[in-house]
């Protein structure tokens, strides 16, 4: 839901969620997210909840088994992953070791 | 050799390295070159240093630190028109083109290791700029610290960069290794003086450069190593900010690099012991017997309580124990 949400006030209505990890950030990686009207020939996709999901193939070994929910806590709206990969996450969330 | 000679010898390579216009070939230095779009973004997030300015024809020292912030190895890194050239330690290049390499996810970036098919020539002194125009290139010497300037050696590309790492004017030149031994043979005939590794790491200690594998690694963090100046601590996230960072908020660094000096001819052996009362409270890194202050000298770390300079510790040289003093660095100015 909030995904067609975001591609909406982004412009982008009816476009789907592309997750990647990157090198950098305080624990080594960071998750990417992207809104996309197609998704690459190296993404893998995955279809739930009718919405797809693609992931760059070399990220997917960082992320399998992932799960992303979204929170609306106090420390301010956004995904949240869970990433059973993870050794270690940093303060912000958004860059885990391996 | 006697022992006499070899350090008046040592002396007199010193003294050109200062005034004259010593030739050092320094090809133990670690080079890489690291293409793709994306080569200086993924730097700016695996190390300490703002990089994303950097200018073509400009370079940067910046510490590859671990998800603990532990020093991986110091880098200087010069953007080139197509790439960027990035200095390791000696012995580093494996493991830092591993770590760049294991990083490197969906990012445009490609590591070629260039070290064995180039060589690093450096001259340094007072008479340096004067020969490089000379013998390299007219306006080569006019190179401003920090930059590059391309040069044509034979039929060969190189680039000259301007580093003075020896605290007066110094200046690399990378060029293929093919054409390094006629590019050295004119630089002597021009008035270059090859100096040895003894005298470069004199000069080294005097000015309190740490270096990888006896200073720096991964036992210890840059602003332990006196690298805060090379830490952005506003740019953002890279691999091991956030320890870093906290280190510094709340002043929790343990312990210091520090000058060390101790009234004996004798030097100590790798890593000996610095104690107070009886206890450890550092190790010595690197020493020498300094030429320009007649005396032996050393780096190494001691805890912050025994960081100020003047503090009387105990030295364990090979064959007893001798008073010693923590001292400022640098031990010698840049002229």
């Amino acid at each position: 839901m909030h995904v067609r949400e975001f591609a909406e006030q982004a412009g982008k209505p009816g476009a789907n969620l592309r997750v990647g990890v990157k090198g950098g950030g305080c624990s080594g990686l960071t998750y990417v997210l992207d809104l996309v009207e197609e998704f690459g020939e190296e993404d893998k996709v995955i279809e739930q909840h009718g919405l797809k999901l693609g992931i760059p193939r070399k990220s997917y070994v960082f992320l399998a088994g992932t799960t992303l929910e979204y929170s609306g806590g106090l420390n301010g709206k956004g995904f949240v992953f869970n990433n059973p990969n993870a050794k270690t996450t940093c303060g912000c969330g958004t860059s885990f070791g391996v | 050799m006697s022992a006499a000679l070899a350090a008046a010898s040592v002396a007199d390579e010193y003294r050109v390295v200062i005034d004259g216009a010593a030739l050092f070939d320094r090809s133990d230095v670690g080079r890489l070159r690291l293409r793709g779009e994306d080569a200086l973004d993924l730097l700016e997030r695996l190390s300490t240093n703002a990089l994303t300015e950097l200018a073509v024809g400009e370079g940067i020292s910046t510490v590859l630190t671990s998800n603990k912030g532990r020093i991986i190895d110091l880098l200087f890194v010069l953007r080139e028109p197509d790439s960027l050239l990035v200095l390791t330690g000696p012995q580093t290049r494996a493991k830092v083109a591993d770590w760049i390499e294991f990083y490197t996810i969906v990012e445009d970036v490609v590591i070629d290791d260039v070290t064995d098919e180039t060589t690093m020539l450096s001259i340094a002194g007072a008479s340096a700029a004067a020969l490089l125009d000379r013998v390299v290139s007219p306006g080569a010497g006019d190179t401003s610290l920090y930059r590059s300037a391309p040069v044509t050696v034979g039929d060969a590309d190189a680039t000259v960069m301007r580093t003075d790492f020896t605290g007066a004017p110094a200046y690399d030149i990378v060029l293929s290794a093919s054409s390094a031994g006629s590019l050295r043979e004119r630089l002597i005939e021009g008035g270059a003086t090859p100096v040895g590794a003894e005298a470069l790491e004199a000069v080294r200690i005097e000015r309190g450069v740490p270096v990888s594998g006896k200073e720096l690694g991964e036992a210890y963090n840059p602003l332990e190593a006196g690298l805060k100046g090379i830490v952005s601590f506003t740019k953002g996230c890279y691999v091991g900010q956030e320890v870093v960072a906290r280190l510094d908020t709340y002043d929790k660094v343990q312990k210091h690099l520090v000058g060390i000096t101790w009234d004996s001819d004798a030097l100590p052996g790798p890593d000996a012991r610095v104690v107070l009362d009886g206890k450890q409270v550092g190790v010595v890194t690197s020493a020498v017997r300094s030429p320009r202050l007649n005396s032996s000298i050393g780096l190494g770390y001691v805890r912050k309580a025994q960081a100020a300079p003047g503090t009387i510790l105990t030295l364990e040289l090979e064959d007893g124990e001798v008073q010693a003093s923590v001292a400022a660095l640098p031990f010698v100015p840049s002229p």
